[in-house]
């Protein structure tokens, strides 16, 4: 039962990040790499928060959004200036960054050692360290995420967002403010990235670089593309299924160091047989004037 | 002051390695038009190959080059037919995708046998640096800089000078008049993709004998060539080798010298190239060595 | 020799080619005209391979080519000149002369430059060059030429390539008025030497001075196919060109 509770809430925290990063690279066609950067922000500030400034749930929580967000407007500002395969390349480069820093930092971040000791959230002064409660908690605030970026999708600003990826230069001709929608589309992802990673970290007690490397944002694409990029319903069918897709090798008596690359091996397997079936239609061509 | 040198010679050691790794990057981009983001991985898969050949089955280190480089061959073919062709006339974010997943399935595959701890090969010749003035440079490190100017001259004359480097220069260029003079292109697409893994391999191979190697080393090494290319400009193979040494200059003093009472970690080193992209990005997308524009 | 028969062709919604067909024997010289957005440079795109129709058939010398990819088409003689500017601007005037060159001899032969045949073929590129006054510049980046000298480079290269289906895509466009005597000169040349020509033009002069035949082009379908002095008579041409 505890294994299940556990997985809901894996499940949990990967909903919200997964349909976050869905809202840019999925629905913008925003290739945005550094997605998992807002990701790690939002779980460091709030491991910092919690511990060196015995900061309350909702504060952290707030401040994990916040600084994801300021991390989004700063990228988006840099990066949206790029086109096509510069746009990648320039957010991959800020990812490589923020992960570079994470490692380095020892005097904030502690480096690879990690920030153990994160307490769980008090509500009420109550400390949710039994995960019923914990999972409750979690599970309010993913369906008010849910129901946030359900509206933002299907808002007139997800129609534009969806426009442009398909053809931008249309976007332009009718007066949108292409590079605004883009900079606010980046900005609502990445706080909800960063509620994710406060929730995480709250969740786990313990944070270090090793759950923000590049595999991890390979996942969350593979999860956006099996769900097919920019469908709402889908990227969360996609979600349940990825993260609980490998359970079950738990159950074969499997060393822990084959388990998992074994997972991340299923996972990529998927990725590629979903975009060979879906090859003609993923990516649609800019057309060219 | 004179440890100047010696960061130099360090750098040109590094510079060398990440040339013969980003002229297979360079290549791939210039003339399949991607940006082959298991280029790394494939490089740390074939020198693990050499590792299995030369210290689990004991070959001879020239029957397991030999080994290595047909398997290394046949797995970029593979690695072509499955992971790249397919998607070649759809849209260029596809290859970008399945790319990742091919670095995924190496990087898994290869933890899963050999474990995810480093491994090393044994040079067997002595680590005794040998010391020219204030330089210290091992017999190895000679070898590496030595052969890395060997292949790089190879490859220009090979480029410059040989049908088969007019052809590749045309496809990079304009693959649609190359087309229409009869320039084979799934040929050479495969042609010149086979033969920037082997570089890349040799490559590996060679930092798994002057450090080591480890499943995961895949990705820094193709962020690097990534940043060389960016610096010197994509498609433009002299500029990506000469950005190789320049990031190699950058790191390498960076973290070797003291700037007053302040000394850069060295963890920060593999940081630079990351600035570096960014910095590129910014101020002259094109590159700093390139005079074509791009069409955005 | 070259056969068209019920072009079909569909970009995303729009339908841009809607059943061409026509024919040509060896040496004939066509030109083809009709408004923009007709299909012309995407008829040339199928008979050249960088598009492949919906519905229809391409047939060179008895050869099904619907479906085979460029170089292949290149290989049976297809002689593709692209209204961009189809040059190596980083390569050569040389080069460029001598990679089509090679690609006609074979790799393996031309590999090494100091080779029998890697030494004819740099006399044969000096020859061609000469043809249309760029011995002089061969030595110089292909992008440093005018628009002009750019168009006979790349005609001269088709030939030196031994194509025998030209396709010339707007040959004019971007050539200086004074250039444009020296492209048809060589268009000329290409015809006397018993090439088959289709050019696409939008100046019906330029076209008549060369053409036997003409086709007129509109919404993807060939409205016309008949010598330039009765197309120019034609009523439809004026209204296409012109509205009713």
């Amino acid at each position: 039962m505890e294994y299940i509770l556990h997985l809901a809430i894996l499940v949990g925290i990967y909903l919200i990040l997964a349909q976050s990063c869905n809202l840019t690279i999925g629905l913008g066609r925003l290739f945005n790499l550094a997605h998992v950067a807002s990701y790690a922000l939002g779980g460091y500030v709030t491991a910092l928060a919690s511990t060196e400034l015995e900061m309350g749930f909702e504060r952290c929580l707030i401040s994990s959004a916040l600084v994801a967000g300021l991390f989004a407007t700063l990228l988006g500002g840099i990066a949206l200036r790029l086109a096509g395969d510069y746009f990648a390349i320039g957010t991959l480069a800020f990812a490589s960054i923020v992960s570079s820093l994470l490692i380095n930092w020892k005097s904030v971040t502690k480096g690879v050692l990690g920030i153990p000791g994160i307490p769980r959230p008090e509500i009420a002064g109550v400390a949710l360290y039994d995960n019923v409660q914990f999972g409750c908690l979690l599970g309010v605030i993913v369906i008010a995420s849910l129901v946030i970026l359900y509206c933002v999708f299907s808002s007139p600003f997800g129609r534009v967002l969806r426009g442009q990826a398909e053809d931008q230069l249309a976007m332009m001709a009718l007066g949108r403010d292409v590079r605004l929608i883009n900079t606010l589309g980046f900005l609502i992802a990445s706080v909800f990235a960063g509620v994710a990673g406060s929730m995480f970290a709250y969740y786990i007690n313990y944070i270090d670089p090793s759950s923000f490397s590049f595999s991890e944002m390979v996942f969350l694409v593979t999860i956006v593309v099996v769900g097919s990029p920019g469908s709402f319903w889908g990227c969360i069918a996609a979600t349940f299924f990825l993260v609980l897709l490998p359970e079950p090798m738990r159950f074969i008596e499997l060393p822990s160091s084959i388990l998992g690359p074994m997972r991340q091996m299923i996972h990529s397997l998927v990725l590629l047989a979903v975009v060979w079936l879906n090859r003609a239609k993923l990516f649609p061509i800019q057309r060219e004037v | 002051m004179d440890i100047v040198p010696q960061l130099l010679v360090n750098a040109a050691i590094t510079g060398s390695i990440y040339a013969l790794v980003a002229v297979g990057f360079s290549l791939t981009y210039g003339v399949l038009k991607i940006l082959n983001f298991a280029h790394g991985h494939l490089m740390m898969t074939g020198a693990y190959l050499f590792y299995f050949f030369t210290v689990e089955m004991a070959l001879s280190v020239p029957m397991a080059a030999l080994a290595t480089c047909l398997a290394s061959i046949t797995m970029a073919l593979i690695a072509l037919v499955i992971f790249v062709n397919p998607f070649d006339r759809y849209s260029p974010m596809l290859p970008l995708v399945t790319t990742l997943a091919l670095a995924t399935i190496l990087e898994s595959c290869i933890s899963m046998i050999f474990g995810v701890n480093v491994r090393s090969l044994e040079s067997g010749s002595s680590a005794e640096s040998y010391q020219i003035g204030s330089i210290f440079i091992t017999p190895l490190q000679l070898v590496i800089i030595g052969t890395a100017l060997m292949f790089l001259v190879s490859i220009a004359f090979l480029m410059h000078s040989t049908s088969f480097g007019r052809r590749v220069r045309a496809m990079s260029e304009r693959l649609a008049a190359a087309q229409a003079i009869a320039i084979n292109s799934p040929a050479m697409k495969g042609v010149v993709f086979t033969l920037g893994t082997i570089f890349s391999v040799y490559a590996g191979i060679m930092i798994g004998y002057e450090t080591n190697l480890q499943p995961t080393m895949g990705h820094g090494y193709t962020m690097k060539a990534l940043a060389a290319m960016i610096l010197g400009g994509l498609g433009n193979l002299w500029g990506t080798i000469l950005g190789c040494y320049t990031i190699s200059v950058l790191e390498n003093f960076a973290v070797g010298l003291d700037f007053g009472q302040y000394s850069l970690p060295a963890g920060y080193k593999d940081a630079f190239a990351y600035f570096i992209i960014l910095m590129v990005l910014l101020i002259r997308p094109e590159g700093l060595l390139s005079f074509r524009r791009r069409m955005a | 020799m070259l056969q068209v028969s019920d072009l079909h062709l569909r970009i995303g919604e729009a339908s841009i080619l809607n059943g061409v067909s026509f024919s040509a024997e060896a040496g004939d010289s066509i030109g083809i005209i009709g408004p923009n957005g007709s299909g012309k440079t995407t008829l040339f795109n199928c008979l050249s391979g960088f598009a492949f129709p919906v519905k229809g058939s391409v047939y060179l010398s008895g050869h099904d080519i619907t479906h085979t990819p460029p170089y292949a088409r290149a290989e049976l003689g297809v002689g593709r000149v692209f209204q961009s500017f189809g040059i190596f601007r980083e390569m050569t005037v040389m080069e460029n002369l001598v990679v089509a060159l090679e690609s006609r001899a074979g790799i393996l032969k031309t590999f090494f430059p100091w080779s029998m045949t890697s030494r004819m073929i740099r006399a044969k590129a000096k020859e061609f060059a000469a043809q249309v006054k760029l011995d002089g510049r061969l030595a110089e980046r292909a992008g440093t030429l005018s628009g002009g000298q750019m168009r006979l480079l790349e005609i001269v290269r088709a030939l030196a390539f031994g194509a025998e289906v030209f396709l010339l895509d707007e040959p004019t466009a971007g050539v200086s008025p004074k250039m444009k005597d020296e492209v048809a000169a060589l268009i000329n040349h290409v015809q006397k030497l018993g090439k088959t020509t289709l050019i696409i033009e939008h100046d019906i002069n330029f076209v008549q001075s060369f053409s036997k035949r003409v086709l007129v082009l509109d919404q993807g379908r060939v409205i016309l196919d008949d010598s330039p002095e009765n197309v120019r008579k034609n009523e439809l041409l004026r209204e296409i060109y012109f509205g009713k």
